[in-house]
């Protein structure tokens, strides 16, 4: 979408032409593998050991219905007819070949699609609040900012060849659901009177040294957006550290420098950039980008066939109970689709299922789709007359699981199945903990639970987020399971904290198993979820029901 | 069914396999009914335990066959032992010659100094033929990077009359040895922190300096360079390889390209951590190749927007890419700076032009260093002027490439919105 100052679809033409002549340039020696490689990286091509992978960005998580069947399409021809949703608001498909890449850039393209810095030392796709322009506790719709985010970083000159990767989030909502503190810039939107600006964190992330981001400024007038968030880019190009990959994100810039030091740097840089952007400021752009993401002409049909449904109907009452959330427009919700069903691997969608969303969100929700942070698809707007048709349509395809932010709904990255980084599976854990769950019947007992799993260091999966974190770890050649609990990426940024020695494979479910059944002992009334009991009794309890023999050994001494 | 024709066999496998990674290859191949029973043959050497780690992984029942020659280290001994234990394989079998073949043909365990091949092949090459007879297939853990023989590996290979060898290994590089045992936090061989990067028995390996062939302290002083048993049945055939997408002709001298991941040629792999600056291509050993006579030609090349010149004038002040961002003020009254570019992944220079720039800075700024044709329009828009390149890159990426990039002005959109 760079059609906000030029035709959008020439631009990721022209940068699909570029990288067909980056390859061709590849191939006929003018280009050597090293200098390639940051080249393909930056048009998201990866390359897992052998076997390439192109990562497409869905930007703010906002795809069209012709979008989702464009996607459809590149996993039939050139995958093996599914893409596998991330964390990031990503889509990949593994088993690309580079010789096809171009093609699939193309075909991209076609759709207003791209891959442009999904991967390599620069700044990441924007991500952002799937329910952005619909969640009822919202200041303002972040896309517009995020967009224009996007478009400034998109080739951004100064800023190809960072340290490492930098990820910028961005929230609308009252309510993170971005998980900016886990970013390196996290972006919150803030009223201050009647203007409009942003609480800027910086620091965050995830993987080998989780930590959480800390407040750099605490009110940004929005204007100030962009010169300001180059002035952290710039101390950061400058300062992080380039001689140990596992240093070299700003998390550790901020860690090592300390945040008043770069707060001092930044500040003076700004008012540097400020006056450079000043002579631009990007205010009828915005206005554009605004009128792009307006909200659609809500219409205000008669729903009492909703409540008869509601009525006649429990899996439709027990689905709209988990799985809608609530809309700031009268008489709509927003509907979470969960590819987390039995037997599904959490994230993958088969080309069949991405038609059929965008089929339906054309039939009932306002040709508006999107991909949440934690591998579900969001249909935003969706008027409640429509919710009986749109949840039959999603049973028959297996697509209505009634289970948005329930224990089933892991989230898990790819893992020993798919990864070639892997050191453990997550997708067997995801599923045969999801089977216990439903095995007890205990999902709805349970309530809210926010589980993750992932199958490395890396952390794709968010594991520290979680309320109950799985990290599956290589421990001389045996599969080994870490805990961590306590984690939350929502209403009190925090990081899990490891609970003891890991657990071998089989050992895992008996564990959470355990974990549960103190839970539900433990918990004061069924409405304090178990994030709130571990908060009120601490970890104590929880870790004597996961590690019951040392509990013993304790008590007898 | 076991297909008779090995070559035909080892071809099939290898076009099915072409797209695979090392992990892969191997859990596919212990599957795949076309490969007949497999064994692991390891050494317990250096590299070892990354094959035996990733067989513990796929297929921990494999069999694997180690030849302990009585002529091995015994740290070595001590290392199978340590990783028989800490990996879960079920079935490691030692295979040493008998007793009485020792006897006969070794009496008193010198023949080493006296004929190495006759060595090998009593204690390594006859013990494990025989122990390799009831397998269809055998894994080995051997590499390109190591050379020699080595470097046309694929995949599969076929082994006459009727084996097949697997080498899930082939494509990798030293690092990814080195980074799989890592992120695995694999034990290392006790002998690698003392200097032998490559070991085999006591007699016949010694200590590798910095620099050296890390095999090069195998059979140190003899033109021995295989140990035989990986000749078994002739000497190793590549397969000719199946034929790659029509593609231009490559130029002779280009390094090969994985045209479907899984092609020959050093790649790089990517994950989650990596991506770290990669040292930059070493461009002064292929100028100075060119010989004395071509010294005019070895000049750097000055590009700019209207194609390539001459070095000019020298510039008044360099900076490095650690230059303090808060001092630069002694710069701005210079006409021509360098702003210098230790990597191509190296970006810190462009922030710098861009901070001179904005400082007020009104002379001319030269990149000089690393940067490549692609990077020139990123050159351009933070505000420096030309781009310093030595003569093999202007050779490698002649001035055509560079002015594709020449259009830098198009499509920046960062100037749209800071003017
Ligand atoms: S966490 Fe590790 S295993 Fe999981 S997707 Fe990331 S790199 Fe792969
Ligand atoms: S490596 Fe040396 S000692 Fe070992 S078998 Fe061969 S010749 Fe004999």
């Amino acid at each position: 979408m760079f059609d906000a100052a030029t035709d959008g679809r020439s631009y990721l033409r022209h940068r699909a032409a570029q990288f067909r002549a980056q390859v061709a340039r590849r191939i006929d020696g003018s280009l050597t593998e090293d200098e390639f490689r940051p080249l393909r990286l930056m048009n998201g091509v990866y390359l897992q050991l052998h076997a390439y992978m192109l990562r497409v960005a869905i930007p703010y998580g906002t795809i069209s219905p012709a979008q989702m069947r464009g996607l459809a399409r590149i996993a039939e021809r050139w995958d093996r007819g599914y893409g596998h949703f991330t964390t990031r608001q990503n889509i990949q498909f593994h088993w690309a070949a580079l010789v096809d890449i171009p093609d699939m850039l193309d075909a991209l393209a076609d759709v207003g699609l791209h891959a442009i810095q999904t991967s390599g030392n620069t700044v990441r796709n924007v991500t952002t609040d799937a329910f952005a322009g619909a969640a009822a506790d919202e200041i303002e719709d972040p896309r517009p900012w995020a967009e224009l985010l996007r478009y400034w970083s998109t080739d951004h000159a100064e800023f190809q060849f960072l340290p490492r990767k930098f990820k910028i989030a961005i929230s609308g909502g009252e309510r993170d659901r971005a998980v900016i503190p886990a970013h390196d810039i996290g972006l919150r939107l803030r009223r201050q009177g009647r203007e409009v600006g942003f609480e800027v964190w910086i620091g965050g992330g995830l993987g080998r040294t989780p930590l959480i981001g800390k407040v750099v400024r605490d009110f940004l007038p929005a204007a100030d957006l962009l010169p300001y968030i180059e002035s952290i880019l710039a101390a950061y190009n400058l300062s992080g550290r380039r001689d140990n990959k596992y240093k070299a994100r700003l998390k550790i810039t901020v860690a090592e420098r300390g945040l008043e030091v770069l707060r001092e740097e930044i500040e003076a840089e700004f008012l540097r950039r400020k006056a450079v952007f000043s002579s631009g400021a990007p205010e009828a752009l915005l206005d554009e980008l605004r009128a792009r993401f307006a909200a659609p002409r809500f219409r205000a049909p008669d729903d009492t066939g909703y409540e008869i449904a509601l009525a006649a109907n429990p899996s439709f009452r027990a689905w709209s109970d988990t799985n809608l959330s609530p809309h700031r427009q009268p008489g709509h919700a927003s509907v979470t689709v969960t590819l987390k069903a039995p037997d599904m691997t959490p994230g993958d969608c088969t080309a069949a299922q991405m038609r059929l969303l965008a089929d339906l969100a054309e039939r009932h929700a306002y040709s508006d789709l999107r991909i949440a942070h934690d591998q579900n698809i969001v249909l935003p707007h969706v008027h409640r007359s429509e919710l009986p048709a749109l949840y039959a349509a999603l049973r028959d395809a297996g697509l209505a699981t009634a289970n948005k932010g329930r224990i089933t709904d892991i989230i898990s990255c790819p893992g020993m199945d798919f990864c070639t980084l892997a050191t453990a599976r997550s997708i067997p854990i995801a599923r045969e903990l999801a089977d216990y769950v439903r095995a007890r019947d205990l999902e709805d007992d349970i309530g809210p639970f926010d589980l993750r799993i992932s199958g490395c260091i890396n952390a794709c999966g968010h594991h520290h987020l979680g309320h109950v974190g799985i990290l599956g770890l290589d421990r001389a050649g045996v599969e080994n399971y870490q805990i961590t609990l306590g984690g939350d990426g929502y209403e009190i940024p925090s990081i899990g904290e490891r609970a003891g020695a890991g657990f071998p494979y089989d050992q895992v479910v008996p564990a959470i198993g355990r974990l549960i059944d103190a839970y539900l002992g433990l918990r004061d009334a069924p409405e304090e979820r178990f994030i709130d009991a571990l908060r009120r009794l601490g970890a104590a309890p929880f870790r004597a029901a996961l590690y019951p023999e040392a509990a013993d050994g304790k008590a007898a001494k | 069914m076991i297909a008779p024709d090995l070559e035909t066999r080892a071809a099939r496998l290898n076009a099915r396999y072409r797209n695979h990674a090392a992990v892969q290859v191997l859990r596919h191949a212990l599957a795949d009914p076309e490969l007949g029973r497999v064994a692991l043959v390891s050494s317990f050497g250096a590299e070892s335990v990354v094959l035996l780690h990733m067989l513990s992984v796929a297929a921990p029942d494999t069999p694997v066959l180690f030849v302990d020659t009585r002529m091995l280290f015994p740290e070595t001994l001590e290392y199978q032992r340590q990783i028989a234990a800490a990996l879960p394989l079920t079935d490691i079998r030692v295979i040493r010659a008998d007793d009485a073949a020792l006897a006969e043909a070794d009496p008193d365990g010198r023949l080493h100094q006296r004929d190495t091949d006759a060595c090998c092949d009593l204690r390594k090459v006859v013990p494990l033929e025989r122990a390799l007879s009831g397998f269809d297939a055998w894994i080995t853990g051997r590499k390109r990077f190591q050379g020699g023989e080595r470097s046309g590996l694929d995949f599969f290979e076929p082994e006459p009359p009727l084996r097949l060898r697997v080498n899930p290994l082939a494509h990798w590089r030293p690092q990814d040895v080195a980074e799989y045992m890592e992120e695995n936090a694999l034990p290392r061989h006790p002998l690698v922190a003392r200097g032998y990067p490559s070991i085999g028995c006591a007699p016949c390996t010694s200590a590798v300096k910095a620099g050296e062939d890390p095999r090069a302290g195998r059979w140190r002083g003899a033109e021995k360079t295989e140990c035989g048993i990986h000749f078994i049945g002739g000497k190793p055939r590549p397969v000719a390889p199946l034929p790659a997408e029509p593609v231009s002709a490559p130029r002779p001298s280009a390094a090969p390209l994985p045209l479907r991941g899984a092609g020959p040629g050093p790649l790089s792999k990517d994950d989650e951590m990596t991506t770290a600056a990669p040292t930059a291509p070493a461009r002064q050993p292929a100028a100075a190749a060119a010989g004395p006579a071509a010294a005019p030609a070895d000049a750097p090349v000055l590009v700019r927007d209207d194609g390539f010149h001459p070095v000019d004038t020298a510039p008044d002040v360099a900076l490095p890419p650690d230059s303090d961002p808060a001092a630069l003020a002694p710069c701005l009254g210079a006409s021509l700076v360098a702003v210098e570019f230790p990597a191509m992944t190296d970006g810190r220079g462009f922030t710098l032009a861009r901070l001179l720039r904005e400082q007020g800075f009104s002379g001319r700024i030269r990149a000089t260093g690393a940067l490549i044709a692609d990077q020139y329009a990123m050159a351009r828009r933070v505000g420096i002027d030309e781009v310093q390149i030595p003569a093999e890159l202007a050779r490698r990426q002649p001035q055509e490439q560079w002015l594709a990039r020449a259009d830098w002005q198009d499509w920046d959109h960062r100037s749209r919105l800071a003017g």
